[in-house]
């Protein structure tokens, strides 16, 4: 058996558990880590879990409040086949591999998969010519197993989609998956072999940057020693790369908007609907979600580096998204949208897999333009970065064969298995039978297990993406508060400190700190 | 773990419509009757507006000659008659599966786990909840914490004693959002900004010139094709227009506009008119299978606890001539 890694928390306020708060570098050891990964977003979690299966001391920091929380979050969750990616490029390579791997990943990390397919659908003779180059190409990066279709063939797969239809193309492996499960399942393996992860921890400085040990500095002025260095901070790596002389590159955010339909809709459209795509975008798809709902999108809009509403949503791409989409099936229309949300995608002007070993200073290594397809790339662009460590920056790699690389059966998330419908589980725990997010139907039980999980989550956030509580048809309407209540009563933070995101986004404002009226006026009506 | 249980009637929801059905089949001699509810008291919304004093009065008791009186005090008075019958009533109690011809339903809870149960005829009174910001179609942006939908709202002031805002925007101009802005109000936020899609609130004056006695929210008809929330952490105000006309604040409630909870019609595959989640009903309330009911705010629309609660009983009296003809 290993010695589970560290968790802990940089949160300078009140409204978490004081063992869980960093305050002092002798909580996480006076040796210095052999690597330090910086980022924990979908690759640094990949990479956590690769190195851990090796005698190393690693450390996985992030400035947010939980894994996967920036770019990872908000993707269209498909694991692509890579048909159409770039002929002969790095990521192309890394993705059409890194496919094949999922199906049996996904079942030992215990994260829902669910190999859909996905169809490519031409609607004018223009796109119907473009078919045969679409299928050549991804004949080119290896994905052979795909089928051009006539209209007809089309339409006995998807009965609902256009009368346009003129031809397709199938591509039977591309996958739906959970993204949230994805980063945490990765994390939590690496937690569980020795791992130490920080949250809440934004290095500001690098000492030492040339020499073997290396300081990192943090926010809070703690000072970190590392060997290695791997920046794989995705919206914040050009930042992190200046403080160590790293070659210049520019970030060059992409933000994509999604809309989600409500479950009723996915009983009509069961593949993955592609547009054919056009020199310069993808276009709009329908994905049907792992969770049962359909989305429409992505939109793709550049944005300057910085920009602080890279995640907000507008009316005219979210309008435009529901057109196009209808295009390839039109009773999109009618199938009422619950929610809205943008992610975005981490493109580098500078290439897609930006990868630098040695950059700046010896041993420190940069991870950039993991643009749309970290997700799927991840298993196998974390090997790559494992064996450019060790091959070029000397990472001594030495099996560990008290690592484990999958989570217990008991990880699969409960909305995937029902936990209620096992009457076992009931007995053991009422609380399975106590359903508080209504529309997801998700338990007091699951809730729980989660905030007693060894990868704790202390926010509401965190909880949604682990539970899926709050992420039904009504958004948080019914289980929100009683959701807050839950974490409040079984942590002991009280109600108002509970946050969305980590400190700053409590769920109540700080009384003290109002101006207006302050506690006066409450007083009274009470 | 499956043990099967019959009853003449189930209903599911126990706010003042599933509760009116409930006095009314047991006043008609119906025998084993079934309440079903999720949460853990009966009452629904009214409920969750508590009896406080220097409290905001929002219900309105048309059948007593229109005294106003909190929500609280409406639902005991339902619960008072409720128990004078034999009704069973399960709380904490959520429908998870239907077979719909063979009236046939799962709930869980935490005291028994999953039981199986049939009827003779099913009455559907799930209530309804309020658009979310993207279903309005208007609200975009950012998606900070704060933004609260009026029963959150309820759950903070009244359930926890906490002030969510001190400086409110409000979305919606119905009477939940002329409500909502007297209740912040009492609490200890200052006026509310009331913002809507339209020229003129949609509450009406009489209703407005009732709550002006507590607050004196300021109205804003917005004439553009959306808004946007800005906030990266906490909601920090609402931005109009590209221009910047922008609307500070420290809390969004998103009011009213109700949408039928029509999930478990869904679920047994009645029929739903979408987008508006209305169920499909026929005369006499019957939905799209024969011996399903639909009743109350469950129905569409936007209706007072009262006039949901006789609906109810309207709707029994049509369950029993259902109950009563030949098979």
């Amino acid at each position: 058996m290993n010695t589970p890694g560290k968790l802990l928390y940089y949160w300078p306020h009140e409204g978490l558990d004081d063992s869980l708060k960093f305050n002092d570098i002798s909580q996480l050891g006076e040796n210095p880590y052999d690597i330090a990964i910086i980022g924990a977003g979908i690759v640094g979690c990949s990479l956590a879990y690769k190195l851990s299966m090796y005698k190393l001391k690693i450390l996985l920091l992030d400035k947010n409040y939980d894994v996967g929380e920036a770019t990872s979050k908000g993707s269209s969750a498909i694991i692509h086949t890579g048909f159409d990616a770039p002929v002969d490029s790095l990521e192309s390579t890394l993705v059409t591999k890194a496919s094949r791997e999922w199906p049996e990943l996904a079942k030992k990390l215990k994260i829902p998969f669910e190999e859909c397919g996905a169809l490519l659908i031409a609607i004018n003779d223009e796109q119907k010519k473009q078919l045969k180059n679409v299928y050549d190409k991804a004949v080119k990066n290896g994905v052979t197993d795909i089928q051009l279709l006539g209209a007809k063939q089309v339409r006995e797969l998807e009965p609902q989609i256009t009368d346009d239809v003129l031809g397709g193309i199938l591509i039977p492996r591309e996958s739906i998956i959970d993204p949230f499960s994805a980063s945490i399942a990765y994390s939590e393996i690496a937690l569980s072999n020795g791992v130490d992860i920080l949250f809440g921890t934004e290095i500001i400085e690098i000492e030492n940057a040339n020499e073997n040990i290396k300081k990192l500095i943090t926010g809070s002025g703690i000072k970190i020693n590392a060997k290695i260095i791997v920046n794989v901070a995705g919206l914040g790596s050009e930042q992190l790369a200046k403080l160590y002389n790293g070659e210049p590159f520019d970030t060059n955010p992409r933000r994509g908007q999604f809309l989600i339909f409500d479950k009723n809709s996915r009983l009509n459209i069961n593949h993955i609907l592609l547009p054919v795509p056009t020199k310069e975008t993808k276009g709009i798809l329908v994905i049907p979600t792992i969770f049962g709902n359909l989305m429409a999108g992505p939109t793709a809009e550049d944005f300057l580096h910085g920009d602080n509403s890279i995640t907000d949503t507008t009316i005219e791409k979210l309008q435009s998204l529901l057109d196009e989409a209808s295009k390839l099936y039109p009773g999109l229309k009618k199938q009422p949208v619950i929610s809205t949300f943008a992610g975005v995608r981490c493109n580098c002007s500078q290439g897609s897999y930006w990868i630098r070993c040695h950059d700046g200073h010896p041993g420190i290594m940069t991870v950039a333009g993991i643009r749309s397809t970290g997700i799927t790339s991840s298993p196998i662009l974390s090997e790559y970065l494992v064996e450019e460590l060790s091959n070029k920056c000397g990472l001594n790699l030495e099996i560990n064969t008290n690592a484990t690389d999958s989570r217990p059966k008991s990880s699969w998330p409960g909305w995937w298995k029902r936990p209620f419908a096992n009457g076992e589980l009931f007995k053991k725990c009422p609380d399975y039978g106590m359903i508080v997010c209504y529309c997801e139907q998700i338990s007091r039980g699951e809730i729980i297990d989660h905030l007693d999980s060894q990868l704790k989550p202390v926010t509401l956030d965190a909880i949604k993406r682990r539970t899926r509580a709050q992420m039904g048809r009504c958004q948080g309407f019914d289980c929100q508060i009683n959701l807050a209540e839950i974490i409040s009563e079984h942590s002991g933070i009280p109600l108002n400190k509970i946050t969305k995101r980590g400190p700053g986004s409590e769920l109540i404002p700080d009384t003290k700190t109002m101006k207006n009226k302050g506690m006066d006026g409450l007083n009274k009506s009470f | 773990m499956d043990s099967t249980n019959h009853f003449r009637v189930v209903i599911i929801g126990a706010g003042p419509a599933g509760i009116g059905a409930a006095i009314a089949l047991s006043k008609h001699g119906i025998k084993s009757i079934a309440l079903i509810e999720r949460s853990d008291k009966i009452g629904g919304v009214p409920s969750l507006y508590k009896k406080k004093k220097g409290g905001v009065r929002t219900f309105i008791r048309w059948s007593r000659g229109g005294i106003p009186v909190f929500g609280e005090e409406y639902a005991n008075s339902l619960k008072r008659k409720l128990v004078k019958t034999d009704v069973k009533v399960w709380l904490q109690t959520q429908v998870i599966e239907i077979e719909t011809k063979e009236r046939k339903l799962s709930i869980i809870n935490p005291i028994e786990g999953k039981i199986s149960l049939t009827a003779d005829a099913v009455i559907m009174a799930c209530g309804s909840r309020e658009k979310t910001m993207s279903e309005r179609g208007w609200l975009t942006g950012a998606r900070p914490i704060r933004v609260f939908f009026t029963k959150q709202l309820l759950q903070l002031i009244d359930g926890n004693d906490l002030l969510p805002m001190r400086n409110p925007v409000i979305i919606g101009s119905d009477l939940i959002g002329y409500a909502a802005a007297a209740k912040l109000k009492v609490a200890g936020a200052a006026d509310a900004i009331i913002m809507d899609k339209c020229r003129r609130p949609k509450c009406s004056y009489v209703e407005r010139l009732y709550f002006r006695r507590w607050s004196q929210p300021n109205f804003r008809g917005v004439d553009v094709k959306a808004v946007e929330v800005v906030g990266s952490k906490t909601a920090s105000g609402i931005r109009l227009s590209k221009d910047g006309d922008f609307i500070p604040c420290d809390g969004i409630v998103v009011c009213g506009e109700l949408v039928p909870n029509s999930e478990l019609a869904l679920l047994g595959q009645l029929k739903v008119e979408l987008p508006s989640r209305k169920p499909v009903v026929g005369r006499n309330y019957q939905m799209s299978e024969s011996g399903w009911f639909s009743a109350g705010n469950m129905l569409g629309g936007f209706r007072g606890a009262e006039w949901c609660y006789y609906n109810g009983r309207r709707v029994a009296r049509a369950v029993v001539n259902y109950l009563s003809q030949p098979l």
